[in-house]
């Protein structure tokens, strides 16, 4: 299992917060358009998640891989695709000022949305993000303590696939080079017989919860997890940061919003 | 329908004598497509504070009559049910499973699905938070439900890394953590090694003392829940069941007294006091003279046919080192060499005609080594020779592939002798009754059966298994060491992986004893298990009878064994 840093600053945040945060910067460049300022905000990201994540830059980098194909791609297609002013021709493919810009400012917005991702992947626990939820969000318990459980179940499961594997393969012939079976229909069998035990463990994880009065009204809370007034600060901080690289944009004549598209 | 009004605190109703905290009145449970009806008439009323064990065969009704306390039977399982369950004084038609946990706590059989969440304290605070406890209390509440199963250390641990003994105590926990009224225990051992029954145990004991709920108790390992005490240590009334109808109902000891014949010979367990009585009419177990002569009677030689010392090795490894390296994969996957080796140095022959057991602590590598035999892990160092055996694995669901029972036992035959080989199947491992159906809803004791009959069905030198009776009923653990003993004398060889000295000793021929990462003896069973430094270096304890037998009957002890099982099943080829 992937491990959270736990004594990091932003791994110490409320999970709600962080991911409250993530959805609201990906809702504020969704509507910039022009290149530099999503660059220059994925570089800021980049600079705190690298500082505040405590996650080696080797895992960070890997993170980064699909985003940077998929932001190429983006790139790529919208340089070759857009109308407006050509900047280099050869035969049918043809680069355009303005999808050059567009395409540019999408993918840096996508890799910006990607590594505040991976920031919040890589500091917070399924756990705390599934109680946080449940206490500081609203999400009722039934839910919570499903997810939860269906969690620990997902635990235990490549143990069992490796057993049922075992258990399967001793029953069947060996193929010709006296391997043990290990095609379609083997695995089609250790799937089936897995979902059927793992539903029946289900039937007996949710008589186990009803036996504990999951359900009952009205419930307490032990121990809740509370919003800090760090995590605020974290959260002016990330508004006033976005803030002043939007406003500073502005000033400069680089922003461009939705238009961009049109124009 | 005055009983509606009754208080909702059992104690305070027991103390004015109005009456029960559970309350089952004419209880008739039909399942669909079930001819038999589960639970025929039964009434039952339990006191505050009254400890009851329920005890019947397999299938006796054991189970749904705890599933129709709970509410589970009829509001979860669909199930026809006439008469009234009442508890702390609401009917189940009108109350859901979850409004009547507030007077119940719950422990069943299955340790890996009674913890649910991912780490322990959390899972002990849940029915605190659900009942709208006040939070203050609760982290006071986890500390003493823990303290009173002996698990305090455990509070901080993600409940991933528990053993099966751990996760029953930190249930337990759970289920005792609000004080519920009434405690259900549903063959809560029937999964865990002597180490982790023991514990169980204690803790019950414990919480029960410290707060006297009303306990429900289903079990089968009765003397290692009794424990030192003897039948002294099982609850103080006893309720029998056969075929879902109560046959008797009242003070333990007499109770046993009475019924112990007729349910030792319905194939139910029963503490040894009360089956050595039950032979002789006689009390006090072992320190009576007249079972002390019966069991000399049943040791006398008789024309015992004699075994072969030795016959042809089937099975040989050599400085063979296991461990929980990758199954040998597809296209040659490199093994992990690196990984580190559980058990080293095994050498170990098995030849026709043996039944060899494996006995060690859990976690010692014995499944491991066993996988290691079957060819589905790689040796970490040494090898294995010999035809491939077959491997019957503790969970007889991992292993079923087919849709039917015929199905099952027919999979992998060639068509030219299918036919006549799940007929003899069949037959010999009374299966003929169930051919059409799915093997995932059989019981587990037909499980059992079925997953051994289809690994029989294929012509193996040697058959493999994992912990072959756990949790099956006397009857049926019976006719699995006589299918082991048979597919030895047919020319095979047997190894097993048991926890149940009893059925160890009373089956092996030979012991071969893990501990430390190596074999620490192996040899005959009786010279092993009367060796004490082995058996504490291994931490493995002898049962009294078992114990007793190696003291005073050296050479007998297997055939003395034998002859109780005789009794049960009726065939006479081991009593005088």
């Amino acid at each position: 299992m992937r491990s959270v840093e736990r004594s990091s600053p932003l791994a110490r945040r409320n999970p709600s917060i962080k991911l409250g945060v993530l959805f609201l910067v990906s809702l504020v460049v969704m509507f910039v358009l022009d290149p530099v300022t999503p660059a220059v905000l994925y570089l800021l990201a980049l600079v705190g998640v690298v500082l505040s994540s405590g996650a080696p830059v080797r895992t960070l980098a890997l993170a980064h891989v699909p985003f940077l194909a998929f932001a190429a791609g983006v790139l790529v297609v919208n340089a070759l695709s857009r109308p407006g002013a050509v900047l280099w021709q050869s035969g049918p493919l043809r680069v355009t000022e303005e999808g050059l810009s567009v395409g540019a400012a999408l993918a840096f917005r996508t890799l910006l949305v990607g590594v505040l991702a991976v920031g919040f992947l890589l500091s917070t626990d399924g756990v705390a993000l599934m109680t946080s939820l449940h206490h500081n969000a609203g999400l009722g318990a039934r839910p919570t303590y499903a997810i939860l459980a269906g969690y620990r179940m997902l635990q235990e499961m490549p143990r069992e696939w490796s057993l049922i594997r075992a258990a399967h393969a001793v029953r069947g012939d060996r193929r010709k080079d006296g391997r043990p079976p290990g095609g379609p229909r083997h695995l089609g069998g250790v799937v089936f017989t897995l979902l059927v035990v793992s539903i029946r463990k289900g039937e007996r994880v949710a008589q186990a919860l009803e036996s504990r009065g999951l359900g009952l009204e009205p419930r307490s809370t032990w121990r809740p997890v509370r919003v800090s007034t760090a995590d605020w600060v974290f959260v002016a901080g990330v508004v006033l940061v976005v803030g002043v690289v939007l406003a500073a944009s502005a000033q400069l004549g680089l922003l461009r919003g939705p238009g961009a598209l049109f124009g | 329908m005055g009983r509606a009004a009754a208080p909702a605190r059992g104690v305070e109703a027991a103390a004015a004598g109005a009456g029960s905290v559970v309350e089952l009145t004419d209880l008739t449970v039909r399942f669909p497509r079930r001819e038999q009806e589960a639970l025929r008439d039964v009434s039952l009323q339990i006191a505050a504070g009254e400890q009851v064990v329920v005890l019947g065969a397999s299938g006796s009704g054991k189970s749904t009559i705890l599933h129709a306390v709970t509410g589970v039977v009829p509001h979860t399982v669909a199930a026809a049910v006439a008469g009234q369950v009442t508890v702390a004084g609401s009917a189940t038609g009108e109350t859901s499973v979850v409004e009547r946990s507030r007077h119940l706590g719950v422990l069943a059989q299955d340790p890996s699905a009674a913890v649910c969440l991912p780490v322990v304290e959390q899972e002990i605070a849940l029915p605190l938070e659900n009942r709208g406890t006040d939070p203050a209390h609760i982290g006071g509440r986890i500390a003493s439900a823990l303290d009173s199963v002996g698990a305090t250390g455990l509070r901080d641990l993600p409940t991933a890394h528990l053993s099966g003994g751990e996760c029953q105590r930190v249930a337990l926990a759970a289920a005792l953590v609000a004080e519920p009224e009434v405690l259900l225990l549903d063959e809560p051992t029937s999964m865990l090694d002597p180490e982790g029954v023991a514990a169980v145990r204690d803790a019950v004991r414990s919480a029960v003392t410290r707060y006297r709920p009303a306990v429900i108790l289903v079990e089968h390992r009765l003397d290692e829940w009794a424990g030192a005490e003897g039948v002294a240590g099982l609850p103080e009334r006893v309720v029998v069941l056969v075929d879902g109808q109560v046959v008797a109902d009242g003070p333990t000891s007499l109770v046993l007294q009475d019924q112990a014949a007729a349910l030792r010979a319905a194939g139910c367990w029963l503490p040894l006091d009360a089956e050595l009585g039950s032979l002789t009419g006689a009390q006090g177990g072992l320190a009576s003279p007249a079972n002390r002569a019966l069991l000399h009677t049943l040791g006398r030689p008789t024309g015992t046919r004699s075994r072969p010392a030795t016959g042809r090795p089937l099975l040989e490894a050599s400085g063979l080192a296991v461990g929980r390296a990758p199954a040998p994969g597809r296209g040659g996957r490199r093994v992990d060499r690196r990984s580190a080796a559980l058990l080293s140095g095994v050498d170990l022959t098995l030849r026709e005609g043996e039944v060899v057991a494996v006995l060690g602590a859990n976690g010692v590598g014995k499944s491991t080594l066993l996988l290691t035999l079957a060819g589905l892990l790689t040796p970490v160092a040494g090898r294995v020779l010999g035809d491939r055996p077959g491997l019957v694995f503790q969970n007889a669901e991992h292993q079923f592939l087919a849709s039917t029972v015929e199905g099952e036992i027919a999979h992998g035959l060639t068509s030219d002798v299918t036919d006549a080989r799940v007929l003899e199947q069949l037959r010999r491992h009374r299966l003929e009754h169930l051919v059409g159906q799915n093997p995932f809803r059989l019981s587990g004791g037909e499980q059992r059966r079925l997953s051994l009959a289809a690994m029989l069905a294929h012509p193996r030198p040697v058959l493999l298994t994992d912990e072959p009776t756990l949790g099956l009923d006397r009857r049926d653990a019976i006719a699995t060491a006589r299918t082991l003993r048979e597919t030895a004398d047919g020319g095979g060889a047997v190894l097993l992986v048991s926890h149940d000295l009893r059925l160890v000793a009373g089956l092996a021929d030979r012991v071969v004893v893990l501990g430390d990462g190596a074999v620490l003896a192996d040899g005959p069973t009786e010279r092993v298990l009367a060796d004490p430094v082995v058996l504490a270096r291994a931490s493995l304890t002898l049962p009294p009878l078992v114990s007793w037998l190696v003291a005073n009957l050296p050479g007998r002890v297997a055939h003395v064994l034998q002859g109780l099982d005789a009794t049960v099943t009726g065939r006479a080829d081991g009593v005088a």
